[in-house]
């Protein structure tokens, strides 16, 4: 069978399997078992693909992403996560539109301690979009902020779906994870940039309200006692790396020990908070390994059938630049998300998209955070961005998809702006993992 | 019917209390080792192994009661725009493509289970583990989640949240 008809066979027969409701790890299952049998011996080799899926699941690098999520969950269900909101919440003071720079400055402080997107977006909405209302703002200034830095786990260290993309794409995790930290912090600084254009334009768009003025002495006791120690996480997840002390696998359990040491410090630590942590674990790690566990065997099959050398072959055999097919990676990767999950993306389009990006002599640690950024983007485009549905159901009755669509806009300018920035300036996120070699 | 469901609840909830202990032990074993290592300690030879394993069985045990739950992501965007009838019958059609496809692999999941189990052959890592320790999870927990699909398929029970009016989470 030519290479077109093996990769449309494939991957059509999966995206229609996906859209027509089978739980995506489901979906790899049966194209599995039907790529297996048009492209080998039939039935005889059916067996072939059980056996592969238990090898490839048994894989240490996947070690840190149950971590992660454990990481994530216990800081939110200890309360760790409120006491450092609370405590930022104090310091900023009376500025124009204070909590917008607040959702920028904790949810930036979020992705640090939970690698996690959508809880990411989820907290920053709960806590933030009631309060947001009280005080007057519009729903472009209470809705955009929150969509925009809700994705910044995404990118800033440690990033769940990033040690993922690094498991599934054979990248070094601990760079990946390393090079995540400038490029955040960029887009952190693009996000508050953004925010004060909005209000240059816009000031009754977030309304200076009057706060509780509080002493230089209290400022510094929120920060020494509320944030400051926050750093313990920090450090045990990329500074053990970055010292050598443990692998980007082990760090993860460091960042669990790092969340429980602050949590037993706290009085935080109870055995309810750690018993749903750990069932949220089991909800999210659990899905993501039974898709793991047959996605793989996918990529396999893409590759036995032929079509993942065609693609490759066919696609540098255009006389156009990288850089457009970089663009083409990068829109695909944008309408994908417009119906997909982040995960099922990441599955389908890694085992064709990084031979290409090797053969165009892109380094891997780079692309990947553009596609990162480009899976982050996705979840924010309309009309099924899952981040819309998530703030959707947050936001007040009568605000439609289009309204909260049209709040996220500006901000996912600022992220077009980064992916420009990282490919005129590659040395922005390639820079720290450039240490780490040495 | 209600005392199978109640027996499948039962089993799928206590796996999934085990994939806590796993993930729980997972961390203690990557604690203790990367700790003895550094404090220039010789680590378990084990470790590696038994997380890798850990990983598999983790997997697996989270199955049936992920199904029961509706914590397996689906995307919902195109079938939710579909009249409520041709939804049904497309639900209908899911459940049993995924119990028969569930089933077909518990079946060859057995025969790599049997096969290692007469051979008795080790699986070479870190420390030597029985062959068929590695296939033992998949039979069991393939047949829990097909007959979790079952009763999808024949009760009232719905997987997609559309019908609740909900949006599922995800990563």
């Amino acid at each position: 069978m030519e290479w077109y008809s093996a990769g449309t066979l494939l991957i059509g027969v999966l995206v229609v399997l996906m859209a027509s409701g089978f739980p995506v790890a489901i979906a790899f299952m049966i194209t599995n078992v039907l790529g297996i049998f048009v492209f080998s011996n039939g039935w005889s080799n059916l067996i072939q693909i059980v056996d592969n899926s238990t090898y490839l699941i048994t894989t240490f690098t996947l070690a840190p992403i149950p971590m992660f999520i454990l990481m994530g969950s216990l800081f939110f269900y200890t309360g760790l996560a409120s006491r450092v909101f609370d405590a930022l919440d104090k310091l900023l003071g009376k500025i124009p539109g204070r909590l917008c720079y607040l959702t920028v400055i904790g949810g930036s402080l979020f992705s640090t301690l939970t690698g996690s997107t959508m809880a990411n977006t989820a907290m920053l909405g709960s806590l933030l979009v009631p309060e947001m209302r009280r005080r007057g703002y519009n729903g472009k200034m209470s809705m955009g902020p929150i969509l925009g830095t809700g994705g910044l786990a995404m990118i800033i260290p440690p990033s769940s779906l990033g040690v993922l993309l690094a498991s599934i794409a054979n990248v070094d995790v601990g760079m990946l994870l390393v090079a995540g930290l400038l490029p955040g912090l960029v887009l952190a600084s693009l996000y508050a940039g953004m925010i004060t254009l909005q209000l240059k334009l816009d000031p009754e768009g977030a309304p200076t309200y009057d706060v509780d003025p509080i002493s230089l002495k209290a400022k510094l006791y929120e920060v020494c006692v509320n944030i400051l120690p926050m750093g313990l996480v920090v450090f045990m997840v990329v500074g053990f790396i970055v010292l050598g002390w443990a692998t980007p696998s082990e760090s993860a359990s460091f960042g669990v020990l790092g969340v429980v040491i602050l949590a037993v410090l706290f009085r935080a630590f109870t055995w309810e908070a750690f018993k749903t942590s750990l069932m949220g674990t089991v909800r999210t790690a659990g899905m993501v390994f039974f898709i793991l566990m047959n996605s793989t065997v996918f990529s396999q099959l893409l590759a036995l059938s032929g079509a993942s050398e065609g693609m490759l072959a066919f696609a540098t055999s255009f006389s156009v630049g990288p850089y457009v097919i970089l663009a083409i990676m990068f829109l695909v990767l944008l309408m994908l998300g417009m119906f997909m999950d982040p995960v099922s993306m990441m599955l389908i389009t890694v085992p064709i998209f990084y031979p290409l990006a090797q053969t165009l002599g892109f380094d891997l640690i780079w692309f990947s955070l553009i596609v990162l950024i480009a899976l982050e983007m996705s979840q924010t485009t309309p009309p099924f961005g899952l981040l819309l549905f998530i703030m959707l159901g947050m936001a007040p009755r009568g605000t439609t998809l289009i309204q909260v669509a049209l709040a996220a806009a500006p901000f996912l300018l600022c992220d077009l702006i980064l992916v420009l920035l990282m490919v005129m300036i590659p040395e922005l996120p390639l820079y720290l993992p450039s240490l780490m070699e040495k | 019917m209600h005392l199978i469901d109640r027996l499948l609840d039962r089993l799928s909830m206590a796996l999934a209390v085990f994939a806590c202990a796993i993930v729980a032990c997972m961390f203690v074993n990557i604690v203790i080792d990367v700790s003895m290592r550094t404090m220039n300690f010789t680590p378990p030879a084990f470790t590696l192994s038994v997380v890798e394993y850990a990983l598999l069985y983790f997997a697996m045990c989270c199955a049936p009661y992920l199904v029961r739950h509706r914590g397996h992501v689906t995307i919902e965007a195109l079938v939710s725009v579909l009249p409520r009838v041709l939804q049904w019958w497309l639900a209908k059609i899911v459940y049993l493509g995924c119990m028969a496809v569930c089933l077909l692999f518990c079946y060859y999941a057995t025969e790599l289970f049997l096969e290692a189990w007469a051979s008795q052959e080790p699986d070479i890592r870190g420390i030597d583990m029985p062959y068929w320790t590695l296939f033992l999870p998949m039979p069991i927990c393939f047949l829990l989640v097909a007959l979790e699909f079952s009763l999808y398929f024949i009760g009232p029970k719905t997987f997609y949240s559309y019908d609740l009016g909900e949006v599922k989470d995800s990563v």
